[in-house]
């Protein structure tokens, strides 16, 4: 039961681990936290329902569809809602994603009204059986992409002059700018790939939770107190408090209670800030004075 | 000459007292009878709105046939999101501001708890769409009427169904944590204790929206229950099948009403998964059958967007009921007087659901009894009657 719990924890957890990797990239980029990411997560997958039964593309060209729509979702979102507000006070900022997770959720409810929407399995491959543990093709799939984003995402910022270029420009914008860096284009591109790691979430979950338009409430929560554990603004910490997450909520279902489930992330979020406020991978800002 | 004076005046005389009702009563001309209805329309419980459709539909098609004494339904719709502030909200802004004549919806409990001492004060009829919490109508508010299988009957029923399986002792109990679960796992757990001397052999909860189920699964199925009674939400039950079925968890399977089977089959996307899916069913006949064409089309008539479900028609009975009712009570109508005449409505036979429809004044429980469905070579059947016989 414990390994069950343990692989099964960490495919759940691997979901929080990509919905907080994209609050994470837009929250380094900008110091935004979007409230509206979990709709993002939504529309990826009601997107892809569009591209099989609206469009008739095969799975994976609704897939690709998806994200790219993301994309041009991400951008449009900053150029129209955000951009506006760059130099409002930060609550502004915050408040207008969350005013965009209402106007999301309405707008899916408008074209999709309120049904439960199933999406085929991506792989349709039985459950295996390894050591008495049940492995099934959507756990891996989920386990896999997460592992193979972590180290494209770390891989573009440490190893490459392009995502050196975006961590220096999120540490000093003015500067950033005096250097000739288009911070509209970036910020542009931080919303763009924020809204595309949101989409793939959503896109992996859907054909296990069904599409509906709040399916990315609940994700999101979990998502927070992932990033909390791992280290607010950290890649890793958010992928290392989701897996973490994850795992919690499965072994303390498994042994503790199931009622315990419903409120792990909120004692995690409890016992991160009393005890290691900056999470587990964060490190305190020292400012030179 | 003088005879015809007579008849003028007796004309006169038989119109005043209609005419000053209507003058009276709030939400009630010569011509219109207005109904606040409220439900889910947004929110994460927005599923259950279109049981609001079963319910107007009936309205509007009685509007379409003359109306009722020469009075048409005027729908006033407000949106609670399943939520009791704003539920609380709607029904003070129906009463005070639109003035309407009666209510009828609410199809999450917690809403109508919630708003139940501010209808008791209004004393305006009441009529329920959906909401099943047995304390909607436990204690009884005169002008609450509840036309629907309370969670008492539906936890009742589904008990008794799993224990008329021969050799089944083993019970296991998965809910939701919120409200909903609540009244439902509570009175279900009580009639296994109560009538079985039973003790669920697992009681696990599984929060809404989840993913994924394995904690659930595992701690059931080390359990080895006979039989599952799952009190989850239409998103979720196929989640937990689903796992139930990649596990090997091969054990029948009992749900609530708000549960259509007809989607299950669809939505947990395993044909084998469903097989041993039992629906409590409030119903007469199945969604496909030719009995509930007319409610189909009915339904497709005013609702074009809508695909008939179990849920669609939850209400619909409660509607039929006030349509017959004020047809009783003819042109002399009074927000009183629809109280009275709905509490002399006995054993009255909608044509939808399983049950006749009642009330007296001291019980406004309307429905008491149900039925049981499954999928037989993926058609739904209606298997309460046999198992009714069995026991």
């Amino acid at each position: 039961m414990f390994a069950q719990l343990l692989i099964s924890g960490i495919a759940q957890g691997s979901i929080y681990a990509i919905v907080g990797l994209g609050l994470t990239v837009l929250y380094r980029a900008t110091t935004v936290m979007n409230f509206a990411h979990g709709e993002m997560y939504m529309l990826g997958a009601f997107f892809v329902y569009v591209g099989l039964h609206g469009l008739g593309l095969p799975y994976a060209g609704a897939m690709g569809a998806a994200v790219l729509a993301s994309v041009l979702l991400g951008f449009l979102v900053e150029r129209i809602t955000i951009r506006p507000l760059l130099h409002a006070p930060h609550i502004s900022l915050v408040m207008a994603t969350v005013a965009l997770s209402y106007l999301f959720k309405g707008i899916a409810r408008l074209f999709w009204g309120r049904d439960i929407f199933p999406l085929p399995p991506l792989l349709s491959v039985r459950p295996i059986h390894v050591g008495g543990v049940l492995l099934t093709s959507q756990d891996l799939l989920i386990t896999g992409t997460v592992a193979l984003l972590l180290v494209g995402f770390f891989g573009f910022f440490h190893a490459t002059r392009q995502g050196k270029l975006v961590q220096a420009a999120s540490q000093n914008l003015r500067g950033a700018a005096l250097v000739g860096i288009n911070i509209g284009l970036f910020f542009g591109a931080m919303w763009a790939a924020s809204a595309a790691l949101g989409a793939v979430a959503g896109i992996l979950v859907a054909p296990l939770s069904l599409l509906y338009p709040e399916m990315g409430t609940r994700v999101l929560i979990r998502a927070f107190a992932a990033m909390t554990l791992g280290g607010f603004g950290n890649l890793g910490g958010a992928v290392l408090g989701g897996v973490l997450m994850g795992m919690i909520e499965h072994l303390s279902g498994g042994y503790l209670s199931t009622v315990f489930m419903d409120i792990a992330p909120f004692v995690v979020i409890i016992v991160v800030l009393l005890v290691r406020p900056v999470g587990l991978l964060g490190r305190r800002l020292a400012v030179r004075v | 000459m003088r005879r015809w004076r007579r008849i003028l005046v007796l004309l006169v005389a038989w119109m005043i007292p209609g005419v000053a009702a209507a003058a009276e009563q709030p939400g009630l001309t010569s011509d219109t009878i207005k109904v606040g209805v409220f439900a889910p329309f947004t929110g994460a419980a927005s599923l259950y709105g279109k049981i609001s459709h079963g319910v107007e539909m009936v309205y509007l098609s009685a509007n379409d046939a003359g109306g009722i004494h020469g009075r048409k339904f005027v729908l006033v719709r407000e949106d609670t999101a399943c939520d009791p502030v704003k539920g609380i909200a709607a029904v003070k802004k129906l009463i005070h501001q639109d003035k309407v004549f009666m209510l009828h919806g609410g199809n999450c409990s917690n809403v109508v708890l919630a708003i139940k001492d501010e209808i008791s004060k209004a004393g305006i009829p009441y009529m329920v769409q959906a909401a099943a919490s047995y304390a909607i109508s436990t204690p009884m508010v005169r002008n609450i009427f509840h036309p629907i299988n309370t969670t008492v009957t539906v936890g009742t029923t589904m008990v008794d169904f799993a224990l008329s399986k021969p050799g089944v002792k083993r019970v296991a109990v998965v809910t939701h944590t919120d409200e909903w679960g609540r009244t439902n796992h509570d009175p279900t757990v009580q009639h296994l204790e109560k009538q079985y001397g039973l003790k669920p052999v697992e009681d696990v909860a599984m929060e809404k929206g989840t993913s994924d189920a394995t904690p659930q699964l595992l701690r059931i199925r080390n359990a080895n229950p006979d039989f599952i009674i799952a009190i989850l939400y239409p998103a979720d039950l196929p989640v937990f099948l689903r796992a139930a079925y990649q596990y090997g968890l091969r054990v029948p399977v009992v749900t609530t009403q708000a549960i259509s089977i007809e989607d299950q089959a669809t939505r947990v996307g395993i044909p084998e998964a469903v097989e041993n899916l039992y629906v409590f069913y409030p119903f007469k006949h199945t969604i496909a059958s030719p009995e509930m064409e007319r409610w189909n089309a009915m339904l497709k008539r005013y609702f074009p967007a809508d695909t008939p479900e179990t849920i669609s028609f939850l209400g619909t009975g409660g509607a039929l009921g006030v349509v017959e009712i004020i047809r009783r009570a003819g042109r002399d109508l009074t927000q009183e007087g629809l109280i009275r005449h709905l509490e002399s409505l006995s054993g009255f036979e909608t044509g939808i659901l399983a049950d006749t429809l009642g009330f007296t004044s001291t019980d406004h429980q309307g429905v008491k009894r149900g039925s049981v469905v499954t999928l037989v070579k993926g058609k739904t059947v209606v298997v309460g009657s046999k198992w009714r016989d069995v026991k």
